[in-house]
């Protein structure tokens, strides 16, 4: 009698059972499902359809009356935006180095066993949690101002410092320190690295005599280089697409000389709303930034060593 | 149990994508946010386009944005309060916030038709948005509800385009001076009169108080209007009518030359000089404020802005138009804003009904007083006039503007291309110019060809 009853309770529609075991076969896909459809909305969706639009004349309020390649064309004979370019690989190629510089020579260090480390640690990783905000670049700018903080102090040592943020010379500087300055994030990685590496690798190096220098350039670069080609590629692709500092401090200026290409691209699609040549910006842009990326992997091999790869 | 455990895994899964999904993931979008947000935070309360047409307890449900400092977010509240306590049948949802980052917003919303219900707009906001009429309604057919005789035909023209009165003007303003008396008298001189006073003030303000200080600050957009101000002063006619720009080259060169030689003389500071401040407007800048910079070009209805910016113990005072600037009485009015409603609107009347509300029944105008300006609704104006409800300095400022000003302005003058900062080119020419990449020719070639592209010739 039991076990008949627990039979009958068993029993499961087959319509059911097919539908449970396409649910168990395909648990993973839903688990990611919320995900994708937000990344299909929200990311996939636009990224197609800038590039339609970029071969268009969209405007927000007239719509499309023609397609052609005329924003690209228009792009490469419109001074302003090529000196945009410009700029955006000057801010590039001076904030990255400088930046990966400063994270590799902080976290080198904080490797060391000193007192008060871990306080160090945070303070220094502060800057990249602020770094980004508009409040720290408003901060930034009352410090940088003719009369601000730093013009204050050369002025007690006699010197009359420069008009920081409308000097062309000077501005788009003032823009790569806000993020040099924000070096936190690359610089707890290079400490994993660093942490990473064997100490028996420095004994046998001191005991062959090899000094602090010969053995950073020796033991710890070399073999850092994969977290350093890490920090590289996305520090530059960071670099291009920066807008918060310029936007804040310099509004672009002082004569463009800060008007990096994302800024041209919001002010074309939101304040002249021209999105087709907006898009083929922001297209041009990516382009550049994916040509950088894939010149960064091809060259790792000749720098780049992986140690799961018999020491190359 | 287990199948309730992934259900609910599923659903925080879910909740936790699509509300990060919201938040923007990009660092470009969050930099977007905060910009807006930088002046004066940004402040919305839960009016959206997806508002029911109907609340759940049946009112009638519109929305109404609105830009503005804290005082005019304090008046439009009561006022909107005020009307829904007299209208228990409708509901208004509000959102409101600066002006920084604003307009972006505003155009992103008409352009997908998800602005609110009755907006406050700027007055080139019904060329650039709604040119063909597609984004506002024509208020003459809502006529039964607002009362539109309370306004002069010709005020409400400067409204209508494509045949439709797409807004209600709420006040006139134009560009006058300001300024703060205690310095000039710390000068020893009195404020300025006329053009040649304020030359020489250049030259007083330097050799009595310092190189830093100035009898008056321009921006570059301020340096377009008061350069406008001036030709239309020395030739008698508008910058730009039937859609021409009504100047030679020759022409705005002087108007150029006229810019160049305010800095020259000492009596306006250099772009690079204003732009190292690093104040986001003239008011935040701490030479004004502190009395450095003793004078403004500025719109009427921005006196007590700029007035209380000052540092206590300073007068401010509204200055004259220079009679010897030319032969005729250049500087131009506009409408300074306008209350619209949004085609894609479902409750027009109701809409029209709160804005009958705010500028032309008692109880409304009492509690927005001149917080928009000086009224041009004829009740408006006087119900402020006998409740003595008007700022005075903005009442003189702009009781001035219209006694002198006789042209009006095209609304292209305000467009993006040309009005933009940084690129726009008004900001390229002024800076330009000042920071020496210019020559007066190359300036006025530059500023011509900018402003005949706009106006499509």
């Amino acid at each position: 009698m039991a076990k008949n009853a627990n039979t009958t309770t068993t029993v499961v529609p087959k319509q059911n059972r097919g539908f449970k075991k396409f649910l168990k076969d395909n648990i993973g896909f839903f688990f990611i499902l919320p995900w994708l459809i937000g990344f299909i909305i929200f990311k996939l969706y636009p990224f197609g359809s800038s590039l339609v639009y970029s071969f268009s004349d969209y405007h927000l309020f007239n719509g499309i009356s023609k397609f052609g390649i005329m924003n690209y064309t228009d792009i490469f004979s419109d001074a302003k935006i090529m000196k945009a370019f410009k700029v955006t690989f000057k801010y590039a190629f001076l904030t990255v180095p400088l930046k990966l510089t400063a994270a590799l020579f902080i976290a080198y260090i904080l490797n060391f066993k000193i007192k008060g480390v871990n306080f160090f640690r945070t303070a220094y990783y502060i800057p990249s949690i602020l770094g980004g905000s508009i409040a720290i670049a408003v901060l930034w700018k009352a410090i940088f101002r003719n009369e601000g903080l730093i013009n204050t102090l050369l002025g007690y040592f006699g010197i009359a410092g420069p008009n920081w943020l409308s000097d062309t010379k000077w501005a788009l500087f003032i823009i790569c320190l806000l993020r040099i300055w924000q070096f936190g994030s690359a610089m707890v990685i290079f400490l994993a690295a660093l942490k990473g590496v064997s100490g028996d690798l420095y004994e046998a190096a001191a005991i062959d005599g090899a000094g602090k220098w010969r053995q950073f350039f020796s033991i710890t670069i070399p073999l850092i280089t994969p977290v350093i080609f890490y920090n590289l590629v996305t520090q530059l692709c960071q670099a291009f697409q920066e807008f918060n500092g310029p936007f804040v401090i310099t509004k672009g200026g002082p004569r463009g000389s800060t008007t990096l290409i994302s800024l041209l691209v919001y002010s074309n699609a939101f304040k002249s709303y021209q999105m087709g040549l907006a898009s083929a910006m922001a297209w041009l842009m990516f382009i550049i930034v994916m040509v950088l990326t894939i010149i960064a992997f091809i060259s790792q091999k000749h720098w780049v060593y992986y140690s799961d790869e018999e020491g190359r | 149990m287990k199948k309730t455990k992934k259900f609910v895994a599923f659903l925080m899964a879910s909740t936790m994508v699509f509300s990060m999904a919201a938040c923007g993931t990009s660092k470009s979008d969050s930099a977007t946010t905060d910009a807006t947000a930088n002046d004066s935070a940004t402040e919305t309360t839960d009016a959206t386009k997806d508002a029911a047409e109907t609340s759940a307890d049946g009112k009638t449900v519109i929305t109404f944005s609105w830009w503005g400092g804290d005082s005019r977010h304090e008046a439009t509240i009561a006022a909107v309060d005020k009307f829904m306590e007299l209208n228990p049948d409708i509901e208004v949802q509000t959102s409101f916030g600066a002006w920084d980052g604003w307009e972006e917003k505003m155009a992103t919303s008409f352009a997908t038709s998800t602005a609110s219900d009755v907006t406050q707009i700027n007055w080139n906001w019904i060329t650039s948005f709604s040119s063909d009429g597609s984004a506002f309604a024509d208020l003459n057919q809502y006529s039964s509800i607002i009362d539109l005789t309370q306004f002069d035909q010709s005020k409400l023209d400067l409204c209508t385009v494509a045949d439709k009165l797409q807004a209600i003007p709420v006040s006139m303003t134009g560009r006058i001076f300001y300024w703060n008396k205690t310095t000039f008298e710390k000068a020893g001189i009195s404020v300025p009169t006329s053009l040649e006073e304020l030359k020489k003030a250049g030259e007083t303000f330097k050799t009595v108080l310092g190189d830093e200080y100035y009898p008056l600050v321009v921006g570059e957009y301020d340096r377009m209007v008061l350069m406008v101000y001036y030709l239309e002063s020395v030739y008698g006619k508008p910058w730009v009518e039937n859609g021409e720009l009504q100047y030679t080259a020759e022409e705005v060169q002087t108007g150029l030359e006229f810019i160049q030689s305010l800095e020259d003389d000492h009596v306006i500071p250099s772009v690079e000089t204003v732009t190292g401040d690093g104040a986001d407007s003239i008011d935040k800048n701490p030479k004004w404020m502190g009395g450095v910079y003793a004078g403004i070009f500025e719109w009427d209805s921005s006196a007590t802005k700029m007035q209380s910016a000052l540092t206590e113990g300073q007068e401010f005072v509204v200055g004259d138009y220079f009679k010897d600037m030319g032969d005729y009485q250049g500087g131009f009015s506009k409408v300074s804003l306008g209350f619209a409603i949004s085609e894609s609107a479902k409750n027009k009347e109701a809409c029209a009904k709160l804005i009958n509300f705010l500028l032309n029944e008692e109880e409304g105008i009492k509690l927005m007083a001149s917080e928009r300006g000086i009224p041009l609704s004829k009740t408006g104006l006087q119900v402020c006039t006998d409740n003595n409800l008007l700022n005075a300095t903005v009442a003189e400022a702009n009781s001035k503007v219209l006694a002198w000003t006789q042209f009006s302005l095209d609304p292209t003058f305000e467009d993006a291309k040309l009005k933009n900062n940084p690129d726009g080119i008004y900001y390229d020419v002024m800076q330009g110019l000042s920071y020496g990449d210019y020559d007066l020719a190359a300036a006025a070639t530059a500023l011509i060809e900018g402003v005949n592209g706009v106006l499509g010739n």
